[in-house]
Parts: structure tokens; C-alpha cells; sequence
């Protein structure tokens, strides 16, 4: 199995080096060809691993394959862990990936770019296999970055954009503060348990149970840092500002990184720490408040959108936050569940809008389309079930995984669960509207196209439908065939530890019948009805009386202003994280090299040694003294100090 | 008898007074190649005056280096001050401030 | 006191490296006095070749143990050679460097070759050095040499600025540090290491002594620090990076900083290594100032060679820190970082020389713009550069900077290590602004490189070894553990 699970790894890695390196070479048909067959390979051998672990119950592998570094007794290495979980996630990411390199070729044709694109997203696959089939933290934090560094190569893939540039920027620093937050977790999880393996550190969370630090638990404190990173990679509320930004990417990358993979690791990661999560009921709290206002506010601000990517992108922050929502309620298998789900449908309505761009000639804005229906019926056939995949109408894959995590909500027993009940069933009346908004003003309604488009519209080629055909049909089906062994059979039990304390997947397993009747009752569901409406009040404002749309903007200008500023969250972050750092920069520099020498020390001291003040000329703007000045007075600080400090042996003097 | 701790403190004035006129002088690089030598004049002292009362050599064989040394490094001094004087006409300390920041 | 006199040959072997560049120093000033202008080459060759000899001459060495020459005043142990060996390599690579630079500003003298190897022999002196005195003439050695390196840019005023401001300011931290040796001779009656460890670890240690070397103490770390360039003492760091040909620029930044830290762990830790409790709390409160100023100022820094100054305060802050833990493996850690720092100054510098030509000073950051487009193999491996010293796995930064940061952790200092790690993210930003302006910005002049081939072979050669030694670096990391 070993060499299954290298070759998994590997084959996209060997792809993208030969795209990358002799990709001018190789031509275009020879490089997409090669990177294409290194996935296809990986999603082969996923779909059998999967078979081998999950269907058969094959022993969980865990195995160091390479030691990295031997300091004392710390074994950094690089090893497989490959449970249930991974499998789960090999086969989304190698499918998704697949999808996506096929989808490419067509897309990307006439792209200067075009092997350094196939070369980075075969490099992100691979990192991304990395990332998931981790058995230790170090590998896992490696996986992280390489992901998140590819991210940042293909956001500014189309360098010539300065929005392009912005983006890239804006993700790599949001990124760095989730990032500093999981490694200070990582370092503290080294601290208390002297290891990095994932199976050594939970089983020596025993000694940590009653350790502090800082006034509070010491695994709250853990679970709090690993989630910080969770939140940055996972684009969560305030870390979430850098994936719609991301947006100025091409479009196969939305689909695969900032949609279906990538975005989704924190979800991941958390999972597989879920026997860390589950000792601190503050953390969880923690996570499942910060799913929740995710879930809501970036559904919201799905509404005000008119960029046919954007709304796609607050949508997926939307489905994000249910998915850590799941997350706090101790419902991981239903966070893996939807993950699942979301990343056939979200993937396949990216693509789809790629589809719709591409047709479009590069005109992103849905009030300047309508109608395309006639043009495109593959587009708009998968585009509608992806839609109603989103929005969980019921039969469809998004239905069963968005209704359990409603439920695990509805059963949980951590305080504010109540709140976060109301905020996930609104924030499915949410979902809806600006999901059909969008595909009622995409290809619904009169064509507001110009004339010159008009003329050249057409269907997309099959390297661009076919992926969309594939991903079709996991966004219909997937979800009544996994729902019952997912979640209630035990496929993530080997991978997954809920305490007893937590009740909500075992009140979830009592109240479930079969998947069949969970589609007879929706009808009698809240979460339903929400859905109704809001497809209902998308019909009324986008096709039936558009003239209200325009009304309400206006009666409701207020309202708009918040939602269409983002909330200020974008010149929040901008001005604490971005421009902030340069302020404190510039701050520190005046007030070090030109406040505190010049005007504090050298003023000062002049005051200070008054008699000398006669003596010395006023100040003028030589700085050698100035340097001296400041040594000799560390020095007789430093001095005083090593001598006379409080705890300092010497006072026994 | 002169005691160790007179020398000592004898030592530390003229250290003193090496450091503090390095940043008082604002005028002339001389002046600070001086207070250098001050310093190290204070050095000199305190290790002869361990040696002393030590009754070991091997801090006066120091101070023999260190005259040494002081001595190069008051020639490569007075060379940068020359350079100094070529580059911006004047051997005031005042006239170099153009690096900062 | 009788063994002064006596003075063995059979021991010079120890010395072999050092014996062997003065006498090649002799040799080289002499001819070069009479050779003609058209074969200044020569020198530069001959430069080359004392360099090697001596460094292989030390690697030699390396395995030997413990060897005390000269009455206890000079060691050679597996840290000297590995020092030496790693110091003089950086030594050579930097010349390599230098070369074109050197053409390109009509520096190509004599007296460059000749005080570079004079500051090498400092710099083993100062790493051999056992007692206090061979201690400060090594330093001294090494400080006078740079201050004519510095200076000997005539024409350029802001040269004799630099070279002027570090000879005030050196001069001043080496009166500091001989005051503090005074006081270590005062109170142990010994120059030699040895008997200062013995006498610090000496259990009846009466108060008043333990007061005397305290004090003492205060001034060696200053002096040291100042040698390193950490906050406080930094304010030569950016004038001097910035005023300095970057030749210049390059050795200063990478073989004196292995120097320093040997003197560090000769002075520090093999001589008042039991006094570790009084130095470790003043080291990390240097060590966190530094990380935290060389961060945070070289935000606004627009010449990179500046910039380039204040991130290495803020590496020597790393380093400080992992002798601040205490632990040999903390020590080893420190090391460790040191010789990844080396490495990675060297590269970045030579990204700089290499766009230098003739009559063009590059030393802003506005002046990497395009690089990626007319270079995309240099801008490829200023990339690798930048991210690993940002810190960014798989890169050896990450890595150096983690196995600090696991010691400070391990040692208790948890509140530290996030203080560290807080401004390590900030600095992420201003090596961002590099990568930016090369790969995201057109260029605005024209910046074709002339470089020799040797010279953009070994520097493809020391970028990749960032990342080669990234992803295996537990060679490197023995070796430096097993200094200690």
C-alpha cells in the first residue's frame, strides 16, 4: 500500500516539474497531457485506496516514511497517516483537480501562460495530497504554506492586473496572521507534548488537561491558536477578506483552490484534531460563533454582489461557515460531509461560471447577461443543478449535508446554540436568494448582452462542458448515497472522537430513518420553507417585478451602503493588518531614530545634565554622538539593571 | 598607601570623561580621537593596577598590546580624517549625517 | 608564570591556518608593491589560493581534540575549525562576489586583497583565541582592517561617513569591552579562559566576587553585542551596510558575524558559562529588541542594502536568543542559525553585486523592478532568498527559525517565543516588497547583467543550497549540535 499512497502523492509532483521545467518544450497539448495523466493516476488510486480503507475497512495506515530531522529526542519526518478522513479527501481532491485540469484546456487556450498554469496547479494538487495525508504537524504546516503559496502564485497569475497584485498581497498577509496563530498552536503543542505526530500528541493529552497558561486552559489556548489558522485558510470571519479578492485569479483556480480544497483545510484540519477539540467546550463555542456569523454575513453580502465570481465566492464563504459551524457543534462528520458535497457543487457552479465568462468574452457583471439559457443548455443544466445543489433543495446533494448541520445545531448543548440555529436557517433563506438571483439574471429573463457578444455567444467546448457533466452528477447524487454509512454507519469513526458529553450526532442518529424519508419530510421542515421563500423573493425581484429590485436599492440605500462596504471589514483589515504594520513602522522609526535620539535623549540629556547644557552647542543634527549618546545610556541602563534588578541574586548583597 | 579602589575609581572618572566627551564634543574628530584614547588610558590603569596588587605580569603585558593597538587605530583615525576633510572640506562631526534613517 | 618562556614548536601545528596567511599576507603586500597595474589579477588569484590552503589547512583539523597552545592563550578545537572552515569559505564566495563589483568601481586594488586577508586573520584569532587578550587582538585586527575597507572607497562621502561613524562607535564598544576584561582580570588574576571558568564555577564564590565579575560582565556582552550588532548597540548596522561598498558590505555581513559568535561562546559560554543566570535574562531582552527594531524599521526602508541591515539585527536577535535559552542544544540552535544567516546574506548580497555595473550603484529597492522578466533565474533565486529569510517552509530560514524558536519554547520562555515569532510575521512584509517589485513591477532602466560566469555559477550554487539545505538539514544541524 505504501507505494499506492507515495504514487498518489507523487504523480501530480513529476507533472508538474516536467510542465514547469520543459513546459516551452513539451508544447501545450504535450504538457496538459502529461500533468493530466498524473492526476488521473492519483484519482485511480484514490478511488481504489478509498475502496480499500473505507469500504473494505482496511487497517488505518500510519507509517513515517523519511525522517526529516533528528533533534534529541524530536523526530520531525514525513509520514502518512491514512485513515478513513484521508481517503474521504483524496478522492474529493483528486476528482476536483481532474475536473479542473481537464477544464483548463479550454479555459486557459489562449493564455501566454499556459504550461506554468497546468505546472501550479499540479504543484497545488500535490501539496495539497501532502497536506491531507499528513501524520504529524510539521507536515501538515509544510502542506499548509506549499498550498497557500501556489495560492498566491495563480491569484497574481495575471500579473499585469494591479487588482490582481492587491489581491495577491492582501491574501499573502490575511494569510500570515492565521498562519502566525498555527504555528504558535503547533509550537505549543511541541511544548507540552515533546512530539509532533499526530497519534503520540493526542495520547499524551491526558497531562495537559489541567496545565494554564495565561489565565486559561492550556488546551483552550491550543484550540484556539490551531483554529486562528483555520480561520485565515478557511477564509473566516474577520480572516475572511482575502478570498474574494482572490477572485482576480483565473477561474479553474476559484473552482479548485478557493472553493473546493484549499479553503476547505481548516475544516479538515480541525477534524482531525477533533480529539483536542472535544476536551475544550470554549473553543468549540468559539468555533461554532464564528461559523455562524460567517454563514450569515457572508451570505448577505452574497445579495449586493454583481461580479458573477464574487457571488459564488461569498456563497462559498457562506457554505464555510455552516461547515465550521458543524465543526463547533461536534459534528465533524457532518462538516466532512458537506465539505464533501460543497466541493462537487461549488466546483461545478465556478466552472459554470467560467463557462459563462468565457461566452461572455471576459464581462463578469450579471446585470450586463441575462437569457443565455437558449445559448448555453449545458452551462445552464449544470448550473441549475448546482444551484439547487447550493441552496439544499431537497433530493440534492447540498439537502442532506446543510439539513444535518441544521440539526446537529438544533441538538447542540453549547451555550449560543440557540442563536446560531436562528443565524444557519436564516442564512439559508440567504443561500437561496442570491443563488437564483444570480442564475435568474444569468440566464433567465431579456438578454442584456451587447450586440457584439450577442453575436458570438455560444456553447463551450467540450473540455469545458465534459467537467462540468462530471461534476453534475456527484452534485445530484452524492449526498443520498453517502449520507447514511457517512454519518451514521461509522465510515469516519477511526478518525473521528466525539466525547460522550456531546450529543448531537447521537440525538442526529436517533431522529434518522433513511435518506428517502428525509426527502418526504422536508416539506414539514423550517429549513425548507426559508428555502422556498427565498427562491420565491429571488423570482419576484430579478424576473417577475425587476422595477422593486431598484426600488428597494433605493428605500434601503442605508442598508446597501453597510453590505456593499463589506461591512468595513475589507478598510478594517486594511488599516489593523495592512497599512497598520507600516504605520507602526513608520511610528517606531520616527519615534526611535528621530524622536527618541534626537528630541527625547538629546534633548533630554541636556535637561538631565544641565551644567553640561551650557557647555554643549544646541543640538544640531549630527548623529554620530547621537549613536554614542545612546549606547553609553543602554549601557548605564543595562548596568543598573544586571545590578539591581528586583529578583536579581545580587541584592543579597 | 594608595589603595587598589582609589586606583579603580581613578580609572572610571577618566573612563567617564572619555564617554561623555565623545558625545559632547560637537566640533572637531580630534577631540573625539581623544576621548578614544582616554578611555583607553583608563583601561591601561585599571589593568596595571591589578597587575600590581595582583603580583602578576600578565595584565601589564595587556596594557603593552593595547598601547599598541591604540596606536593603529589612531593612525587609521587620522586617516579617515583626512579622507574626511577631502570628501567634504571640514573635520567637524556636524558635516556627517548623511546616512540616517 | 615559567611557561611563557618556554615556548614548544612541536605545538605550532595547531596554529598551521593562521601561521599560514601571514605568512601569505607577507608575501602577497610584498609582490603586490611590484607588480604591474595590468596584473593586479594576480593578487586577486593569489588571494584566492592563501584562502584555500589555510581553509583546508584547518578543515584539516577538524576531529583533532582539544588542543591548548601558547600558555592557554590559543585553542584549536572542532569548533574553531569548523568556524574557520565555514568563515573562510564565506570569505572566498564573497570575494568571488567582490570581484566584479570591484571592477566596476575601480576598487580593484591591492590593499583590498591584502586588508580582507588581514581581517581573516583577525577573525581566526578570534575564534582560536583562549584568553582575553588574544581575544581583543583578534577583534582588533579584524575592526581595524574593516574600517580601512570601508574607507578605502576615496572619492565616495559616504564611505569615509560609514568608515568614520563604525570607528568612533567601534572604538568606544572595544574601550567597553577591555574596561569589563579589566574587571575579569581584576577579580580572577588570569587572561586565560580556562582559569576564569574555573574560577566563576568555583563553588565558595563570595558575594563581592560574584558583584566584581557581574559588573564585568555587563561590559563584555555589550562589546559582543555591539560586534553582533544587536539593539542597543545597532546604530552603526544601517549607516555602515548602507555607506560601505557593497563588497564591503557583503564581508562585513557574513564572516565577521561567525567571528563574533565565537567569541560569544569562548567569552560567554566557555568562560563564564556558569554564570549563564546573569548574561541569559540581559541576552534576551537584547535579543527580543532587536527582533522587534530590525522588524518593524525596515519597513520603511528603501534602500535594500538599509533594509538588508535591519533584518539582519533582526536575525542576530535569533541568534542572541538561542544562546539566551541557556542549553547546549539551545546553543547548537543558535549556531545553527548563524551559519544559515551566513549563507543567506551571502546570496542576497550577490544578488545585489550582480546587478551592479559600471558607473550604477544598485542599492534601492526600486531597482530589483523587472527583474524577473530580463532574469528569471536570478529573480528566481532572489525569490528563494527572500522567502527564506521571510521564513518560509521548506526554506532553511523557516527551519533555523523554528529550532530556535522549539528551544525558547522548550526552555519555558513561551511568552518570548510569541513576541519572536509576532515580529517575524511583520518582516514577512518588507521581504514581500522585494518580490513584489521583481516580479510584479516593469522595470524602468535597464538592469542586463554583466556578470562572470563563475560568478553566476557559485551564487545559483549558494541560492540553491537554501533550499537544499532546507530539506535536508540534518547534516548541518549535527554538525552544529556537536559543537557543544
Amino acid at each position: 500500500m505504501e507505494n499506492i499512497y507515495l504514487t498518489i502523492a507523487l504523480s501530480p509532483l513529476v507533472g508538474a516539474i516536467l510542465a514547469g521545467f520543459f513546459g516551452t518544450i513539451l508544447g501545450k497539448t504535450a504538457t496538459h497531457m502529461l500533468t493530466i495523466l498524473g492526476v488521473l493516476i492519483s484519482t485511480v488510486l484514490s478511488l481504489y485506496v478509498f475502496n480499500y480503507h473505507v469500504l473494505e475497512q482496511g487497517e488505518i495506515f500510519n507509517q513515517n516514511l523519511y525522517t526529516w530531522m533528528q533533534i534529541n529526542n524530536l523526530n520531525v519526518s514525513v509520514g502518512f497517516l491514512i485513515d478513513n478522513l484521508t481517503a474521504v479527501m483524496l478522492v474529493v481532491v483528486s476528482f476536483v483537480s481532474l475536473m479542473v485540469h481537464i477544464y483548463t484546456i479550454g479555459y486557459m487556450h489562449d493564455d501566454t501562460g499556459y504550461t506554468r498554469f497546468f505546472s501550479y496547479i499540479s504543484l497545488f494538487t500535490f501539496s495539497m495530497f501532502m497536506l491531507v495525508m499528513s501524520n504529524n504537524f510539521m507536515q501538515l504546516f509544510f502542506g499548509w504554506e506549499a498550498v497557500g503559496l501556489v495560492s498566491y502564485l495563480l491569484i497574481g497569475f495575471w500579473h499585469h492586473k494591479e487588482s490582481a497584485v492587491q489581491a495577491n498581497l492582501k491574501a499573502f498577509l490575511v494569510n500570515r496572521v492565521g498562519d502566525f496563530g498555527f504555528l504558535l498552536g503547533i509550537g505549543l503543542v511541541l511544548a507540552f507534548s515533546g512530539s509532533l505526530d499526530y497519534m503520540e500528541v493526542f495520547s499524551s493529552l491526558g497531562k495537559t488537561m489541567n496545565q494554564q497558561l495565561w489565565g486559561l486552559d492550556l488546551i483552550t489556548i491550543i484550540c484556539l491558536l490551531l483554529f486562528v489558522g483555520a480561520m485565515g485558510k478557511s477564509a473566516q470571519v474577520p480572516l475572511h477578506v482575502w478570498l474574494p479578492g482572490s477572485m482576480e485569479g483565473p477561474t479553474p483556480i476559484s473552482a479548485l483552490i478557493h472553493a473546493a480544497t484549499m479553503v476547505t483545510a481548516g475544516i479538515f484540519m480541525v477534524s482531525r484534531m477533533s480529539p483536542m477539540f472535544e476536551l475544550s467546550d470554549v473553543a468549540l463555542t468559539v468555533v461554532m460563533i464564528v461559523g455562524a456569523m460567517t454563514a450569515l454575513f457572508m451570505g448577505l453580502l452574497g445579495i449586493v454582489q454583481n461580479d458573477i465570481k464574487k457571488v459564488v465566492a461569498y456563497s462559498t464563504l457562506s457554505q464555510l461557515g455552516y461547515m465550521t459551524v458543524a465543526l463547533g457543534v461536534s459534528a465533524y462528520s457532518v462538516a466532512i460531509f458537506h465539505l464533501m458535497t460543497h466541493a462537487f457543487f461549488k466546483a461545478l457552479l465556478f466552472l459554470g461560471a467560467g463557462s459563462v465568462i468565457v461566452a461572455m468574452h471576459h464581462q463578469q457583471d450579471i446585470r450586463k447577461m441575462g437569457g443565455l439559457r437558449k445559448k448555453m443548455p449545458i452551462t445552464y443544466w449544470t448550473a441549475l443543478i448546482g444551484t439547487l445543489a447550493l441552496i439544499g433543495f431537497p433530493g440534492f446533494a447540498g439537502f442532506y449535508s446543510k439539513d444535518m448541520i441544521i440539526e446537529a445545531v438544533h441538538f447542540s448543548t453549547l451555550p449560543y446554540a440557540s442563536w446560531v440555529y436562528v443565524a444557519v436557517v436564516v442564512g439559508v433563506f440567504i443561500t437561496a436568494f442570491y443563488s437564483l438571483r444570480m442564475f435568474f439574471l444569468v440566464f433567465h429573463g431579456e438578454s442584456r448582452v451587447d450586440a457584439h457578444t450577442a453575436k458570438h455567444l455560444h456553447e463551450s467546448t467540450p473540455s469545458m462542458t465534459f467537467p462540468l457533466i462530471a461534476l453534475a452528477i456527484p452534485s445530484l447524487l452524492i449526498g443520498y448515497f453517502t449520507i447514511e454509512p457517512m454519518l451514521f454507519n461509522g465510515w469516519l469513526d477511526n478518525a473521528i472522537t466525539v466525547v460522550p458529553s456531546h450529543t448531537s450526532m447521537a440525538e442526529l442518529k436517533h431522529e434518522f430513518f433513511s435518506a428517502a424519508s428525509m426527502i418526504s419530510h422536508a416539506i414539514q421542515t423550517l429549513p425548507f420553507w426559508m428555502m422556498i421563500g427565498g427562491v420565491a423573493s429571488a423570482w419576484v425581484f430579478s424576473i417577475y417585478r425587476t422595477q422593486w429590485a431598484d426600488w428597494a436599492q433605493k428605500k434601503c440605500h442605508r442598508t446597501n451602503y453597510v453590505l456593499e462596504s463589506l461591512y468595513g471589514f475589507d478598510r478594517f483589515n486594511d488599516i489593523v493588518f495592512v497599512s497598520g504594520v507600516k504605520k507602526l513602522g513608520n511610528l517606531l522609526y520616527k519615534v526611535s531614530d528621530v524622536g527618541l535620539i534626537d528630541k527625547v535623549l538629546v534633548n533630554g540629556s541636556a535637561k538631565l545634565i544641565g551644567f553640561i547644557g551650557k557647555i554643549v552647542r544646541p543640538i544640531q543634527t549630527g548623529y554620530v554622538y547621537h549613536y554614542a549618546f545612546f549606547m553609553i545610556v543602554s549601557l548605564l541602563i543595562i548596568l543598573t539593571w544586571a545590578l539591581f534588578a528586583g529578583d536579581n541574586p545580587l541584592l543579597e548583597l | 598607601m594608595v589603595s587598589l579602589s582609589d586606583y579603580l575609581i581613578l580609572s572610571s572618572v577618566i573612563f567617564c570623561i572619555g564617554l561623555v566627551g565623545i558625545f559632547v564634543n560637537r566640533t572637531n574628530i580630534i577631540t573625539l580621537l581623544m576621548c578614544v584614547e582616554l578611555i583607553l588610558v583608563a583601561v591601561n590603569t585599571n589593568f596595571i593596577a591589578f597587575s600590581h596588587f595582583l603580583g602578576n605580569e600578565t595584565g601589564q603585558i595587556f596594557v603593552f598590546f593595547i598601547l599598541t593597538v591604540a596606536a593603529a587605530e589612531v593612525a587609521i583615525g587620522l586617516a579617515i580624517l583626512t579622507l574626511l576633510f577631502r570628501n567634504r572640506g571640514s573635520i567637524s562631526v556636524d558635516v556627517t549625517n548623511s546616512l540616517k534613517g | 608564570m615559567n611557561n611563557f618562556i618556554e615556548f614548544d614548536t612541536s605545538s605550532l601545528w595547531a596554529a598551521l591556518p593562521e601561521i599560514f596567511l601571514l605568512s601569505a599576507i607577507v608575501v602577497i603586500l610584498l609582490l603586490d608593491l611590484f607588480l604591474d597595474k595590468r596584473f593586479k589579477q594576480v593578487t586577486y588569484y593569489l588571494t584566492q589560493l592563501s584562502l584555500l590552503i589555510s581553509g583546508l589547512l584547518a578543515f584539516n583539523l577538524i576531529g583533532h581534540p582539544q588542543t591548548i597552545i601558547f600558555s592557554g592563550s590559543f585553542v584549536l578545537d572542532n569548533m574553531a575549525s569548523v568556524f574557520k572552515v565555514f568563515m573562510m569559505g564565506a570569505t572566498m564566495v564573497a570575494m568571488v562576489y567582490s570581484r566584479h563589483y570591484l571592477r566596476a568601481h575601480s576598487l580593484f586594488r591591492g590593499e583590498y586583497f591584502v586588508l580582507v586577508l588581514l581581517s581573516v586573520l583577525g577573525m581566526m584569532v578570534m575564534i582560536s583565541g583562549y584568553s582575553l587578550l588574544t581575544l581583543y587582538l583578534g577583534l582588533e585586527i579584524l575592526s581595524l582592517s574593516l574600517y580601512a575597507l570601508i574607507a578605502i572607497a576615496r572619492e565616495r562621502a559616504d564611505a569615509i561617513e560609514a568608515a568614520l561613524k563604525y570607528f568612533v562607535l567601534g572604538a568606544i564598544a572595544s574601550g567597553l569591552l577591555l574596561y569589563g576584561m579589566s574587571m575579569i582580570y581584576g577579580i580572577s588574576g588570569s587572561l586565560n579562559i580556562s582559569d576564569i571558568a574555573s574560577f566563576a564555577s568555583s563553588a565558595n564564590l563570595a558575594s563581592r566576587e560574584t558583584l566584581i565579575i557581574n559588573f564585568g560582565l555587563v561590559f563584555l556582552v555589550i562589546g559582543i553585542a555591539f560586534k553582533l550588532g544587536a539593539v542597543p548597540f545597532h546604530m552603526w548596522v544601517p549607516d555602515v551596510y548602507q555607506g560601505a561598498p557593497t563588497s564591503v558590505t557583503l564581508l562585513i555581513s557574513t564572516a565577521p558575524k561567525i567571528a563574533a559568535v565565537a567569541m560569544l561562546v569562548r567569552i560567554l559560554v566557555d568562560g563564564l558559562g556558569s554564570m549563564h543566570a546573569y548574561w541569559s535574562d540581559l541576552f534576551m531582552v537584547l535579543s527580543i529588541l532587536s527582533i522587534a527594531l530590525g522588524s518593524v524599521v525596515a519597513l520603511m526602508q528603501t534602500n535594500i542594502k538599509r533594509l538588508l541591515a535591519y533584518s539582519t539585527i533582526s536575525h542576530v536577535g535569533f541568534i542572541m536568543l538561542g544562546f539566551a535559552t541557556g542549553t547546549l542544544t539551545g546553543y547548537g540552535a543558535a549556531t545553527f542559525y548563524m551559519l544559515v544567516y551566513v549563507l543567506m546574506s551571502l546570496a542576497a548580497f550577490g544578488v545585489i553585486i550582480l546587478l551592479n555595473k559600471k558607473g550604477f550603484e544598485v542599492d534601492q529597492i526600486s531597482d530589483f523592478k523587472g527583474l524577473s522578466k530580463h532574469s528569471p533565474w536570478f529573480a528566481l533565486m532572489m525569490l528563494i532568498i527572500m522567502l527564506s529569510m521571510a521564513g518560509v517552509p521548506p526554506l532553511v530560514g523557516f527551519y533555523s527559525k523554528f529550532f530556535i524558536l522549539q528551544q525558547v519554547i522548550s526552555a519555558g520562555f513561551i511568552t518570548i517565543a510569541v513576541i519572536a515569532v509576532i515580529f517575524a510575521v511583520i518582516s514577512a512584509y518588507y521581504y514581500l516588497q522585494i518580490i513584489k517589485s521583481m516580479y510584479f513591477d516593469e522595470a524602468d532602466k535597464d538592469i542586463t547583467i554583466h556578470a562572470s560566469i563563475d560568478m553566476r555559477l557559485i551564487l545559483s550554487i549558494n541560492a540553491i543550497l537554501i533550499l537544499a539545505v532546507g530539506l535536508f538539514p540534518d547534516f548541518w544541524m549535527t554538525l552544529a549540535l556537536s559543537l557543544f
